[in-house]
């Protein structure tokens, strides 16, 4: 009994500096995100209890409804486009003979080692728009536009959604294409080669052996991936147009992240709330939607 | 046993070990000013320290000591220890101790930046009075303060946020704002600078032929120095008054309309690309499509000068500045003049030690330390100190601009209202890429005018 108890306390002891700091840096912050968002709060004044009132100014806030559009769009778009070719690419480098496949993985997985700070540079010289006075163009992707179409202003209001979908495709393929090649290479050979006598040509195979066996790594990836996304577009909109040209780039959080400079920070929390309850509630939609009855071989 | 002890030692070490990190950083902090900044031979005379934080903005860049050597030069005259916190992005450095207590004695930190912590200061009300400082003696010299500082310079609201007659904020390094051009393409073409808008259009028609555009801006965020010398030629100092505390209809006045058609026209004689490079990542190339001869025309600053002294630039090319351009023949031409500031936290530890660094700060010493960097205190007679094209920049209102000074007037964050340079200034791209129309704009910048007038402070 003595020592039992002694054990208890040791174990107490032990993982009590963990809970500690996952309480002071986790749990308090977080309550402290919800306790905010019902007041005015400032950058130096605690604020006073308005009730849902943020809330209300938030839903009729032109500026946040075109952040929350466009950070669904990013979402959405992003995921889909990035995951197609994710799949496509490490179903290719796994199932066929390529020369130089070590080569095609290290090009795919490189933009994923960059900062965002580095590609921002990166795209900063591809998407450049001027022209030398003969109209040839100085950015990489308008000299090779310039072919077949007028050169495009990329970083302008209608196209700057677009340059960044690109650029954050661009950096998430390779880390999810290397995860499902592992995966993929795990799939056992004989299972393609009974198909192949049965005559499943190489889509059928990729539809119907593939993606099944791979479908838990596929679900797991894509909640993290939307998740990161959401982040991530943060990144990309801070490093490469500071919300602009006239918000129309802006995302949730630097829509969120805006308001502390005019000095909202109860509006702010606000914002951030409903991001993180957004996140949440789309985890759970994806993970529901995506269930799949496990198939093991 | 032992080795129960021994366990417990080891977990209460990982825990002090792991939150050690939380306590450390204050101890260090303090006692870092008596390291560095000691002078060789201090007068004695008082054992006060005050931290000065200042913004290392584009004079530094040219003169990076400035700020030491005025901290240096002020511990000398007083015995006043000075801890410098000297950063770009000042903001980062200092908001979080100051949203825990600790302010810094002396900022200098102008407003208009993008975290607006000096407008965050403005809104709750943080800061000292400075208004007796005026009345104070240079440190080491004979004069009052208000006695040396420029004519007008202390009777704006970007000084007296509160149109109360109280001086909140010292004014510092000031700049005559205008439109910046290459005057070896304007020679070598041989076309004037207009003096009225009129001519303005007719310039821009004329460049249009050549594949040249009459006009470009860094970001938005230059339009408040244009839209506010802009207000003051249209319709003088009485409208630019009505306008910045937004008094019910004035966007509705003839004056206002002027406003708004001249940005709305200028907008239609902008380069193409200029939306789109507006970004704070992207206005040098703005800029450089003036030194390049794509466009003519830049709302900017005299720092415009040693940002680019690097950026390749077409043959012939030389720095020439202009005032805004009259409404009609005869009318007046101004230009805005753009300046810094330094404040006082209400919550700063050494309230009256800082004062005495404010008012030294317009000292002749400091006055000759911060002219190395191209600063320009706001002091009489500082026109001796000037060099190179400053001469010529600063002499734009000797040559008949007038000077327009003074802000939109601050108003209580209101949740979805946007600040000034939302409201205003950011649908300018959209009017230049064709997004926005004018009367959009105008409409919304009424609505919020009667929002920001019924939460003026």
């Amino acid at each position: 009994m003595r020592s039992n108890k002694g054990r208890n306390r040791f174990l107490a002891l032990c993982i009590a500096p963990a809970t500690i700091l996952f309480f002071v840096f986790m749990i308090i912050p977080t309550i402290n995100v919800f306790r905010m968002a019902l007041t005015d709060a400032g950058a130096f004044t605690a604020g006073k209890f308005i009730g849902l009132a943020n809330f209300v100014t938030l839903f009729n806030d032109k500026r946040f409804i075109i952040a929350m559009q466009n950070t669904i769009l990013l979402v959405v778009v992003v995921t889909i486009i990035t995951f197609a070719l994710a799949l496509v690419f490490a179903g290719i480098l796994t199932r066929e003979k390529i020369k130089g496949q070590n080569f095609f993985r290290i090009v795919f997985y490189i933009p994923n080692i960059l900062s965002v700070v580095v590609i921002a540079g990166v795209f900063s010289a591809i998407y450049d728009a001027r022209q030398l006075p003969d109209g040839t163009p100085f950015g990489l992707l308008n000299t090779m536009i310039r072919l077949f179409h007028d050169p495009v202003t990329w970083l302008d209001e209608r196209h700057v959604i677009v340059s960044i979908i690109i650029a954050m495709v661009w950096q998430a393929i390779g880390y999810y294409m290397v995860m499902y090649m592992a995966s993929m290479s795990a799939v056992s050979a004989s299972l393609y080669e009974s198909a192949g006598l049965d005559g499943a040509g190489r889509i059928t195979q990729f539809f119907q052996i593939t993606l099944p066996l791979i479908w838990t790594n596929i679900r797991t990836t894509l909640t993290f991936f939307i998740i990161s996304t959401i982040n991530m577009a943060f990144l990309f909109v801070k490093a490469m147009t500071s919300g602009g040209p006239n918000g129309a780039s802006d995302v949730a959080l630097s829509f969120m992240y805006g308001q502390k400079d005019a000095n909202l920070y109860g509006y702010s929390m606000a914002a951030g709330v409903v991001i993180f309850i957004f996140s949440f509630a789309l985890s759970a939609l994806v993970n529901k939607v995506t269930k799949r009855d496990v198939l093991e071989v | 046993m032992k080795k129960r002890i021994l366990a417990l030692g080891l977990t209460a070490a990982m825990g002090m070990s792991l939150l050690a990190g939380c306590g450390g950083g204050k101890t260090t902090e303090t006692t870092a000013p008596e390291k560095s900044n000691a002078p060789e031979n201090p007068p004695v005379v008082e054992e006060t320290t005050i931290t000065v934080a200042a913004l290392a903005s584009g004079y530094s860049e040219t003169y990076p000591a400035m700020w030491q050597e005025v901290c240096d030069a002020f511990t000398a005259e007083t015995g006043i220890k000075v801890n410098l916190i000297h950063e770009k992005g000042l903001e980062d450095a200092i908001t979080p101790s100051m949203q825990a207590g600790d302010y810094p004695d002396v900022v200098h930190l102008a407003t208009g930046r993008d975290a607006g912590l000096t407008e965050q200061m403005i809104k709750d009300n943080l800061l000292a009075d400075l208004t007796d400082v005026l009345s104070m003696n240079v440190p080491g010299e004979s004069v009052k303060v208000g006695d040396k500082i420029a004519g007008g310079f202390t009777e704006t609201s970007l000084t007296n946020p509160y149109n109360d007659g109280k001086t909140y904020l010292a004014p510092m390094f000031y700049s005559p704002c205008g439109l910046f051009y290459n005057e070896g393409l304007l020679e070598e073409k041989g076309w004037s600078v207009p003096t009225t808008w009129d001519e303005m259009w007719e310039l821009g028609d004329k460049a249009k032929a050549e594949g040249i555009s009459l006009f470009t801006y860094p970001t938005t965020g230059y339009f408040d120095a244009f839209f506010y010398a802009l207000m003051y030629s249209v319709g003088g100092p009485e409208f630019f008054e009505k306008a910045t505390r937004y008094e019910e209809g004035i966007w509705d006045s003839s004056e206002a309309q002027t406003c708004f058609d001249i940005v709305a026209k200028l907008a239609s004689y902008t380069h193409p690309l200029t939306p789109a490079q507006s970004s704070d990542q992207d206005f040098t190339k703005n800029q450089q499509l003036v030194l390049d001869n794509a466009a003519i025309f830049m709302p900017n600053g005299t720092w415009i000068v040693g940002e680019m002294a690097e950026a390749p630039r077409a043959d012939g090319f030389k720095w020439g500045m202009t005032a805004l351009p009259a409404v009609e023949a005869g009318g007046d031409g101004y230009s805005y003049t753009w300046f810094e500031q330094a404040w006082v936290p209400a919550g700063a530890p050494n309230v009256d030690a800082a004062k005495q660094f404010v008012a030294f700060l317009y000292s002749d010493k400091a006055c000759e330390i911060f002219a190395k960097g191209g600063a320009i205190q706001p002091v009489l007679g500082v026109a001796d100190l000037l060099e190179g094209d400053n001469v010529m920049f600063y002499s734009i209102y000797d040559n008949g601009a007038k000077a327009a000074m003074g802000n939109f007037a601050a108003y209580n964050s209101v949740a979805g209202l946007g600040t000034n340079r939302e409201v205003f200034f950011d649908p300018v791209n959209g009017l230049v890429s064709g997004t926005t129309s004018e009367a959009d704009w105008i409409a919304s910048i009424k609505t919020a005018s009667d929002q920001m007038r019924a939460n003026l402070k």
